[in-house]
């Protein structure tokens, strides 16, 4: 019984192992470990059927944002288009395949997989699919959760088709196209819906 | 609950929290009782593990940046950059926003992560008398910018793939460009398998308050 009542009110911070008493947080706030200022938790901030709607939204989006060229350059006639996937393929056929790799992962495979696993996640939670299989599903998208999360860095390449199209507007004329504007938006919604998205929330759904 | 006084460790409580889902744990038990994983109250070897990664990011940080990293073929012309002299280049041409931006992302941040690392890995290996705190926020800094040297690769992706039309105008990725993806993958896994309650440990018989 003392142990629920620990289990309830305290938690220990994970980078330095503190024991922290828990409070209750007014919404909006984060709650930091008074010692080594790592987040320890926040006001569950996490709608359900909230995070489903940006989850579909987001795959509308993923098609044509990988399949649409991003950037489009003319160069004295010819004209050369690209997507992410065959950027990645172009550094990989010259023999720089760990580059390419990282690229492909990061940028393509990471996100998708981002997307879907948090659908399936709130598909699992919504429909309360309670049988050991779908317990065990969960559990295991759960503990990817924080690595895909990390691998995914949308932001970072809507960045570098920035920096691509100011390098290259030196020597030919760049174009934005439809591909461009997808990938903008899927960058968009996958930060609100990483923003609505709480591990330490869905963590608790699982016990209930 | 009487002994909860305010700096407390979870290990000398019996606690330790669940390295994936982060729930509180009695030590004694070997599986967190909610998602099965394997409790480790500290992990000791990963302090090995880190210095191993950091140090051969270390080794190939001098690749990546004394070979050249693209190649540009210009009117038949064939032009080497290495990535500093890429941005020297962009400094010529008066685009100062995007060689900072590039500076930052792919000279300054791996420097950084690597000095930063060692100084941090080296205060819970020699047990160095640094604050605590600023190493923490030295470790969440690295943490969260060091994604963002991937930019260099993702512009170099780009370019390669717009820019191929033989003789006349040619991009092409150069062997800097593996030595560099190595680094930041090496140093990302570095900070990432580091189980930082070990400083916390270790320092534990200085003066803690800072």
């Amino acid at each position: 019984m003392e142990r629920d009542c620990i289990d309830d009110c305290v938690i220990l911070c994970r980078s330095c192992d503190l024991v922290v008493r828990k409070r209750a947080l007014p919404s909006g706030a984060r709650a930091l470990c008074p010692r080594c200022d790592t987040v320890l938790y926040d006001t569950p901030y996490c709608s359900i059927n909230g995070m489903l709607a940006l989850c579909i939204t987001a795959l509308i989006f993923l098609a044509p944002a990988n399949f649409l060229p991003i950037l489009e350059l003319h160069f004295f006639g010819s004209v050369r288009t690209t997507t992410i996937a065959e950027g990645a393929m172009a550094v990989s056929q010259q023999g720089y395949w760990i580059v390419g790799l990282s690229v492909m992962l990061t940028a393509v495979i990471a996100p998708a997989l981002l997307i879907l696993s948090i659908l399936s996640q709130i598909l699992i939670i919504k429909y309360q699919l309670h049988n050991a299989f779908f317990r065990n599903v969960l559990k295991r998208l759960l503990a990817y959760q924080s690595i895909i999360s990390q691998l995914s860095m949308l932001e970072i390449y809507l960045i570098s088709i920035l920096v691509s199209v100011f390098n290259l507007s030196d020597f030919a004329d760049i174009f934005l196209g439809m591909g461009t504007f997808c990938f903008s938006m899927l960058f968009i919604v996958t930060l609100f819906l990483q923003r609505e998205y709480n591990l330490e929330h869905m963590w608790n759904m699982l016990d209930e | 609950m009487n002994n909860l006084n305010e700096k407390a460790q979870g290990k000398a409580m019996g606690l330790t929290a669940c390295p994936s889902c982060n729930k509180l744990n009695e030590i004694k038990y070997l599986r967190c009782s909610r998602c099965d994983t394997l409790l480790l109250v500290r992990d000791t070897s990963s302090l090995q593990k880190s210095w191993a990664l950091l140090i051969t990011a270390a080794i190939l940080l001098i690749p990546a940046n004394i070979y050249p990293i693209t190649m540009l073929t210009d009117r038949g012309r064939i032009r080497y950059d290495t990535i500093y002299t890429g941005i020297t280049h962009l400094v010529q041409s008066d685009m100062f926003p995007i060689a900072i931006i590039l500076f930052t992302a792919s000279i300054l941040v791996p420097l950084l992560k690597i000095v930063g690392l060692t100084i941090y890995l080296s205060a819970i290996s020699f047990r160095l008398p640094i604050s605590k705190k600023m190493l923490m926020v030295g470790f969440h800094i690295i943490e969260w910018i060091g994604r963002w040297s991937m930019l260099d690769l993702f512009v170099i992706s780009i370019t390669v793939a717009l820019v191929n039309m033989g003789q006349l105008l040619d991009a092409k990725a150069a062997p800097a460009a593996t030595a560099f993806a190595l680094v930041i993958l090496l140093t990302q896994m570095a900070a990432k398998v580091l189980d930082t309650r070990l400083l916390w440990d270790r320092l534990e018989s200085k003066d803690d308050t800072n």
